[in-house]
């Protein structure tokens, strides 16, 4: 593993953590103007959607420090008729300005709700294209550990389960500025923040079961398609990684999830909450870069290298 | 129907003297790190003993010299983000550095290891099919410089129509994959692709 590797890990981790949370700060924003009013949804989801931007562009940034020759990066969207990775760029920017759009218009409530929710509907399809796209580039017949149909399949969870998690810490922090700031509104925010992370301690460990599903699947199928020395990895050089990855999700989506429902039935728990909030998303956040190291040094190359 | 140049390459002389890939690193003034030909060494068996001697059992090994096989179907041109990966209406596929971002996707998606990362450029480098000595009349480096007349070059459909289609010969993969410009004569002791029993014997530091 060298720069270039880790600027790979960064890259996907962090554009999937940013769709994931695209995707879910949408859904909780939708149950909440139902819920609350928008001015109530507003208080608790601006703060979070700005800070999704810096979030994908440091994943961005970071992509470019994989290029041996960086200045001719912006040539790399010029092949979108066959090349995945011109595909996963063009995503990538489109994904960015997408995004971009909407949050200037929802952070200076420009235009009507209705068009403000196209807006953001469009970019989340984007956003869902960005990360297909991601995993096509390495859907290839030389790396038979890739190109599986969970290499899709986990690129999904991992962007919901980071999504889910990273807007469970994001609403934490906001609810604690809003209380500092405006103590009167907070009450109706306590309240909304506590609703949300229930909904969000019962989507990680939903997520968490689907995750524990798909990854000894992935195993399984290297195992069973010409990457059998991929699939030795996990349990031979690499056993103490995936197991720590698989240990560290387990803890953070599962057991601090359940804590965390738990703490969020009552009034008066929120320091608690946050920490739980915060920590799982810690957990998780490194769990899914352990699981991403993985997904590359374990990937063994078809015919003569 | 365009010109489609390949290569021949006579596994059943090739000695390993690897002098195809010294003629190529030189002529293309290429760092020691960097072979766009190289030679692997294949072999297996195993040796027992029997009434008190050791005896070979199944013992071989051949050579296989290898560079870009120019494929119908290159990976590579599919796979690069920035088009510089081309294919020429020769066949020859060359990648234009000036183009290339350096993101080495080509070198993931080729499964003959061709195109090689220029360390000091950060661009990707690889056969270019000695595209000038060809423009002057004359034969790639790898070809003149061989002793055995292992290597060969020429339009595929006259090289196929001569030395037959196969393609795959283990180490090589399976000739599917991207439809490779070149054919084998095959050592007689050569296995098929993907179903081979023996292993490379190069040392890491030779290929």
């Amino acid at each position: 593993m060298n720069v270039r590797e880790w600027a790979l890990i960064t890259f996907t981790i962090l554009a999937q953590m940013s769709v994931g949370s695209f995707i879910v700060l949408g859904i909780v924003h939708y149950f909440v103007v139902r819920k609350s009013g928008e001015k109530q949804a507003d208080e608790l989801s601006d703060r979070a959607l700005l800070a999704i931007g810096p979030v994908l562009a440091l994943g961005m940034a970071a992509s470019l420090l994989h290029l041996g020759n960086p200045v001719n990066a912006y040539k790399a969207v010029t092949n979108l008729g066959t090349s995945w990775l011109s595909r996963e760029i063009f995503f990538g920017v489109l994904f960015a300005v997408a995004g971009a759009v909407f949050a200037v218009m929802q952070w200076k409530k420009i235009a009507t709700f209705t068009v403000r929710n196209v807006v953001a509907m469009i970019a989340a399809v984007i956003g869902v294209a960005l990360v297909y796209s991601m995993s096509q580039v390495y859907m290839m017949p030389t790396r038979p550990a890739w190109n599986l149909v969970t290499t899709p399949v986990s690129f999904y969870a991992t962007t919901l389960l980071l999504g889910v998690l990273a807007m469970g810490a994001a609403f934490v922090a906001n609810y604690w500025y809003v209380q500092r700031k405006n103590p009167g509104c907070a009450s109706e925010q306590c309240v909304l923040l506590r609703d949300a992370l229930r909904w969000i301690a019962i989507s990680s460990i939903v997520l968490l079961g689907f995750q524990f599903v798909v990854l000894p699947l992935s195993i399984a199928l290297m195992a069973a398609s010409g990457a059998a020395a991929s699939a030795a990895m996990f349990v031979g050089e690499y056993g103490v990684l995936f197991a720590l990855r698989l240990v560290l999700v387990f803890l953070g989506a599962g057991v601090l999830g359940i804590f965390a429902y738990r703490e969020a039935q009552n009034a008066g728990h929120e320091r608690m909450l946050s920490i739980l909030a915060y920590s799982a998303f810690a957990f998780v956040l490194v769990g899914e870069i352990v699981g991403r190291f993985l997904f590359y040094a374990t990937a063994t190359h078809f015919g003569l290298q | 129907m365009a010109k489609q140049l390949g290569f021949h390459i006579n596994s059943s002389v090739c000695a390993n003297c690897k002098a195809c890939q010294i003629a190529c690193q030189d002529k293309n003034n290429l760092p020691t790190a960097i072979r766009w030909r190289r030679v692997v060494l294949y072999g297996g068996g195993n040796w027992v003993e029997k009434d008190g001697r050791w005896m070979p059992n199944g013992v071989f090994s051949y050579s296989v010299s290898f560079a870009c096989m120019h494929c119908e179907k290159p990976l590579c041109v599919e796979a690069c983000p920035t088009g510089a990966m081309v294919k020429r209406a020769d066949g020859v596929v060359l990648v234009n550095q000036d183009q290339c971002v350096g993101c080495r996707y080509c070198e993931w998606a080729c499964p003959y290891g061709a195109p090689h990362f220029n360390e000091a450029k950060g661009v990707m480098t690889k056969c270019n099919f000695c595209e000038d000595l060809l423009a002057q009349g004359q034969n790639p480096a790898c070809v003149d410089a061989c002793p055995m007349r292992a290597i060969e070059f020429g339009d595929i459909a006259e090289l196929r129509a001569k030395y037959g289609t196969l393609a795959e010969i283990e180490p090589l993969p399976s000739a599917k994959i991207t439809q490779p410009h070149a054919v084998v004569t095959p050592h007689r002791n050569a296995q098929a692709s993907g179903k081979g029993t023996g292993k490379i014997m190069n040392l890491p530091e030779e290929l």
